[in-house]
């Protein structure tokens, strides 16, 4: 992994403005990403993951708008590149998978035409060697009888099958990075694996980065380099996946850790949900937004938002959370 | 797709059965009418009444004649016209009333379904609210009342436009104007909120995703969708067109079928209200048969669902 | 994260008591589904103003016709065709009589008023002169020409200068004015009111309970029975429904109880394929069980589960029945297949009022504006209950 990352997130902050108010969905989330590597990101629903994920791509619905931050790719903020521009980026050096292949793709148009008529924007090809390419693609994803595939619409797919449609066209331009927002969520468990499969041979063959969300610990187990825990729209822990996996330093990793009993199980296992409900982002708490549900929450908590913490172990491991000031008592579980 | 519209006419053909014996036997049902005997004739002109129009036959002999003349496209003399037949007054109205009705219909999705989309991409702007207003009004105020106010104010007031007739283009647009409003105001909530629905739709995001020009998200992939619902609703619209026409021509005295029915209608000319009610109901078969295969173009998924059965 | 070295007091350290609040940060106040619609419904304008309208419309149509002087149909002919605005001349007598008249623009006749606008009754001319077009009018030794020979008609005095005008009056009498047979316009428009709301709602239970009737039963038998009676619905929903409606009122000939018949007849489609989908859904109580499982009482699965997906779609289609039952109705009064004469109906006002339209246009004002604000009011409240009753359907 080369020096420069990829992809440098810094201070992205992202609200929604709705009629009952501004819905802060992301709060001041950084991170990076190196070429080749595989980021997870988890956190239970509503915890600002999709949108992050949409900002960088600004594909945000009109209602929302990255009130401040950058997203560096390359060297140049997404944030403040020209729409003509940013257009040329998307599904190119870019890509984006979504959760639910069954209404990601257009009903009326034919795979192929969804596929080619992308490779034709970014590449300018003929429509015959676009055709080519697509043919290429349905195999490099494992779609049988590729060619004759092609002219069927989407309905006549298998929702793994769909989904392996939809890696096929994020990867018709040979992307740099792929974003893939819980792209196995909706699928049945044997499927989830095999797609899961596809994307980890796909990433080992052509070398992109991913960006992968999830709500599955597991599946950042078997796939992801790194971790990314996010919580009330900020992220809350970072590190690479065996550290924070062996020695989770939030209170809220440990939660979700705690609240799946067998990791790498091909069992589908929900989270057992921590007690309590994520904060409502119209009116995010004032201090750190998992203080209402901690168990370990201080009176400082409650009241200031807690700064990043290194933790000593790994440099890229950090944690945001009271318990590793200097000053904070001293407690077994803490460094456990 | 063969075999699905063998089986779309297949129906049509029994909704026509249906609905010509509907019409036969309820014109006979008339108490009173003159199928069974009409007040203050002499007998023997009654006499020469029924026989001229095959009354004195048993009422299945008279229905299956009509039947008979239905399949050879004749649809009988006019009971109160001696010597002028059904076809003949169709004939004689169906200029007027299909060039009205088709530029109706034109006004009706190409300014209906433009200004929908206008509203729906500028959502809660102010496109969106005079759009949104202007078709809440032409919801609400029923046709002739469009009509007959239009006609005060823009014919007999202003002296723009002429109070009948259609010798000049100005005479057409009050009756237009007033028989697309409602339909033209509908179809324009309708495609905004079609629309709206189908920006909201997660395989946009993708269009968007893959970095497709905006033009081709909206066109190819936007509108295409929001479409199939309006397309669905263009039977009732022809259907709605053609019964609005009765007033429209009645209130700009346009010699067209809707005024020949409405005519027939206080003249109890039976066999012309029976003869033009059917020619009416194949009329709007036909269309809705036109919509269906517009639809099946539109929706792939009505295709297959329809192969797999 | 500079201030991540800065010291902190040390009670800050402490830990926090989250017990009471955190409970009630679970469990924030949620409004029941029905407080919610409620609110929402209440929240919105134009639904309210509808439902304002429409309520004191029918307050109107049915307490109006009781306490005016006048019936829809007391006939005076020689007053018919009198404005609701009247501009009011004087004439004094010579000895000190004032004489207070109007001036009929359609038909050039003179009417006495007293000076507050109030009808007394028609004048009659001394003298017609057809050659010079005009009449001769005479209030004691005063004299005045009713002038027609160009129009508008003038009133001129004896030294042939135009009269002016006393003051413009609201016809006390006739507060909507009078028809061509000298009806009082604002009786008949209540009992427009009244016909036309009644038969629109009768006709609209009617198909209520039709479709109820028929959806229901095939939806709950299902299978064959379903199929056979949803392939009839299919049938009769490609027939042209206003078309039916004016063949069922050739056959049954005009009247009020021919209307209500021929529109309840026809708008059930709609709502049988509502209640049969609302059924099926019913049938398959998944969700029942599930909201059970989970410890829901049978109240709170009915009100909070059932109603809320059952009734909301009915309510709303019930709603929009019922402006376009009233449309129906006026439309087939205005083309003469409505209710009988002397009944009035918004359609019969319309349409006679078309009649007279170049000489007094006024008289289709009331019948189109009365009609038009009806259909404004209830698609306001149709449009209202549907954004309550299923936000997600707010665009
Ligand atoms: N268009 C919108 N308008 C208002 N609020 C929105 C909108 N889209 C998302 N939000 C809010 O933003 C917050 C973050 O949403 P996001 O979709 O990023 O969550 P997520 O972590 O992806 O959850 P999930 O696991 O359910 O996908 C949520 O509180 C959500 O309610
Ligand atoms: S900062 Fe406080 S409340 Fe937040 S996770 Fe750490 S200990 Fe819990
Ligand atoms: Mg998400």
């Amino acid at each position: 992994m080369s020096n420069h990352p990829l992809l440098e997130v810094k201070d992205l902050t992202t609200s929604f403005f709705t009629s009952r108010g501004e819905v802060q969905a992301v709060r001041g989330v950084s991170f990076d990403v190196s070429p080749g590597e595989i980021v997870g990101i988890v956190g239970e629903s509503g915890s600002g993951k999709s949108i992050t994920c949409m900002s960088i791509l600004r594909l945000l619905k009109s209602n929302g708008r990255v009130v401040a931050g950058q997203a560096h790719f390359e060297g140049q903020d997404l944030l403040k590149l020209a729409e003509h521009d940013m257009r040329k980026l998307r599904g190119d050096d870019i890509a984006m998978i979504f959760q639910d292949p069954m209404t990601s793709l257009n009903p009326t148009l034919t795979v192929g035409e969804q596929i080619i008529e992308t490779i034709i924007a970014h590449r300018g090809s003929s429509r015959k060697a676009a055709r080519q390419r697509a043919i290429e693609l349905f195999e490099l994803v494992k779609i049988p009888e590729a060619a004759s595939r092609l002219n069927s619409y989407p309905h006549e797919f298998s929702g793994g099958m769909r989904q392996r449609v939809m890696i096929a066209i994020a990867l018709c331009c040979d992307p740099k990075l792929l974003i893939a927002d819980e792209p196995t969520t909706a699928l049945d468990v044997t499927i989830q694996r095999q797609i899961l499969l596809l994307l980890k041979e796909i990433q080992a063959r052509l070398g992109m980065a991913i960006i992968l969300i999830t709500h599955d610990l597991g599946v950042i187990a078997e796939v992801a380099d790194r971790i990314l825990v996010m919580y009330g729209g900020m992220v809350m822990e970072t590190g690479s996946v065996d550290t924070v996996f062996a020695r989770p330093n939030h209170p809220y990793t440990q939660g979700l850790l705690t609240s799946v009993p067998k990791l790498r199980t091909a069992h589908k296992e929900r989270l057992r949900p921590i007690p309590g409900s994520p904060p409502d982002m119209l009116r995010p708490p004032v201090g750190c937004p998992f203080a209402p549900r901690c168990l370990r929450a201080m009176q400082i908590c409650v009241g200031e938002v807690p700064p990043i913490f290194e933790m000593g172990d790994q440099q890229t491991h950090k944690a945001k959370c009271w318990l590793h000031h200097p000053d904070a008592p001293t407690n077994d579980e803490g460094a456990a | 797709m063969l075999a699905y519209l063998a089986k779309r006419v297949g129906m049509m053909i029994i909704t026509m059965f249906l609905i010509i014996t509907l019409t036969f036997f309820l014109m006979h049902a008339i108490p009173g009418g003159p199928f069974t005997s009409e007040k203050m004739l002499a007998p023997e002109i009654e006499a020469a009444l029924n026989a001229k129009f095959g009354l004195d036959d048993p009422i299945w002999v008279q229905y299956i004649n009509y039947l008979k003349g239905i399949l050879t496209f004749d649809l009988g003399p006019s009971f109160k016209y001696p010597g002028v037949r059904v076809n003949d007054l169709i004939l004689d109205g169906l200029p007027v009333t299909a060039q009205t009705g088709f530029l109706a219909l034109l006004c009706v999705a190409a300014l209906g379904i433009p200004l929908g989309v206008l509203a729906a991409l500028n959502q809660n702007k102010w496109q969106d609210t005079a759009v949104m207003m202007f078709a809440t009004i032409g919801v609400a105020i029923p046709s002739y009342v469009v009509a007959t106010v239009a006609l005060y104010f823009f014919a007999l007031k202003l002296n723009l436009v002429p109070t009948f007739g259609l010798d000049d283009w100005r005479g057409y647009i009050l009756p237009v104007v007033a028989l697309s409003g409602f339909w033209l105001s509908f179809i324009a909530r309708l495609s905004r909120s079609s629309l709206l629905e189908v920006l909201g739709q997660d395989y946009m995001v993708t269009a968007k995703a893959k970095g497709l020009h905006p033009f081709t998200v909206l066109f190819k992939h936007g509108l295409r969708n929001a479409l199939i619902p309006i397309v669905t609703v263009l039977g009732p619209v022809v259907a709605n067109l053609l019964t609005g026409s009765f007033v429209i021509e009645q209130i700009f005295a346009l010699p067209g079928i809707g005024r020949h029915f409405v005519l027939s209608i206080s003249n109890r000319d039976y066999t012309t209200i029976m003869g033009i009610t059917i020619f009416y109901a194949a009329f709007l078969m036909v269309m809705i048969l036109i919509v269906d295969m517009l639809y099946m173009l539109l929706d792939p998924r009505i295709k297959l669902a329809e192969k797999s059965k | 994260m500079s201030d991540a070295k800065t010291s902190i007091p040390s009670k800050n350290w402490a830990p926090a008591r989250l017990g009471k609040g955190e409970a009630e940060y679970i469990a924030a106040p949620s409004l029941t589904y029905w407080q919610d619609v409620r609110q929402r419904l209440w929240q919105n304008k134009p639904a309210m103003l509808g439902l304002t309208f429409i309520l004191f419309l029918i307050g109107a149509a049915f307490l109006g016709p009781l306490i005016t002087p006048h019936t829809y149909y007391d006939q005076d002919l020689k007053l018919s065709n009198i404005a609701p605005i009247l501009e009011v001349y004087e004439v004094d007598d010579g000895q000190g009589a004032p004489t207070y008249f109007f001036m009929n623009s359609g038909n050039f006749k003179l009417y006495e008023t007293n000076e507050h606008g109030a009808l007394k009754s028609i004048l009659r001319a001394k003298k017609k002169d057809l050659i010079k077009k005009r009449h001769i009018y005479e209030f004691g030794d005063q004299q005045v020409f009713v002038d027609f020979s160009q129009l508008p008609a003038r009133l001129l005095d004896a030294e042939e200068n135009q009269l002016a005008v006393y003051g413009t009056k609201w016809n006390q009498t006739y507060w909507f004015g009078t028809d061509s047979l000298g009806r009082d316009v604002l009786v008949r428009q209540l009992y427009g009111a009244r016909i036309s709301l009644t038969v629109a709602f009768i006709a609209t239970l009617v198909n209520f309970f039709i479709g109820i009737f028929y959806g229901g039963i095939s939806g709950y038998f299902g299978g064959n029975v379903d199929n056979v009676m949803m392939r009839i619905v299919e049938v009769i929903a490609t027939i042209p429904l206003t078309l039916y409606v004016i063949l069922m009122m050739v056959v049954l000939q005009s009247g009020f109880i021919s209307i209500i018949v021929a529109i309840g007849t026809v708008f059930w489609v709609d709502m049988a394929r509502i209640v049969r989908g609302q059924m099926l859904t019913l049938k398959n109580q998944d969700y029942v069980d599930a909201a059970r499982t989970m410890g829901a009482g049978t109240w709170r699965i009915l009100t909070r589960h059932l109603l809320p997906n059952t009734i909301g779609p009915i309510l709303v289609t019930l709603t929009l029945l019922i402006p376009s039952a009233i449309f129906i109705e006026s439309f087939m009064s205005f083309i003469g297949l409505g209710v009988s004469v002397p009944m009035a109906s918004w359609g019969t006002l319309t349409s006679e009022a078309v009649e007279t339209l170049r000489a007094y246009p006024y008289q289709l004002f009331f019948p189109a504006a009365a009609i038009s604000l009806t259909m404004f009011a209830f698609n306001f409240l149709g449009d209202g209950l549907r954004d309550a009753l299923d936000p997600r359907l707010r665009t």
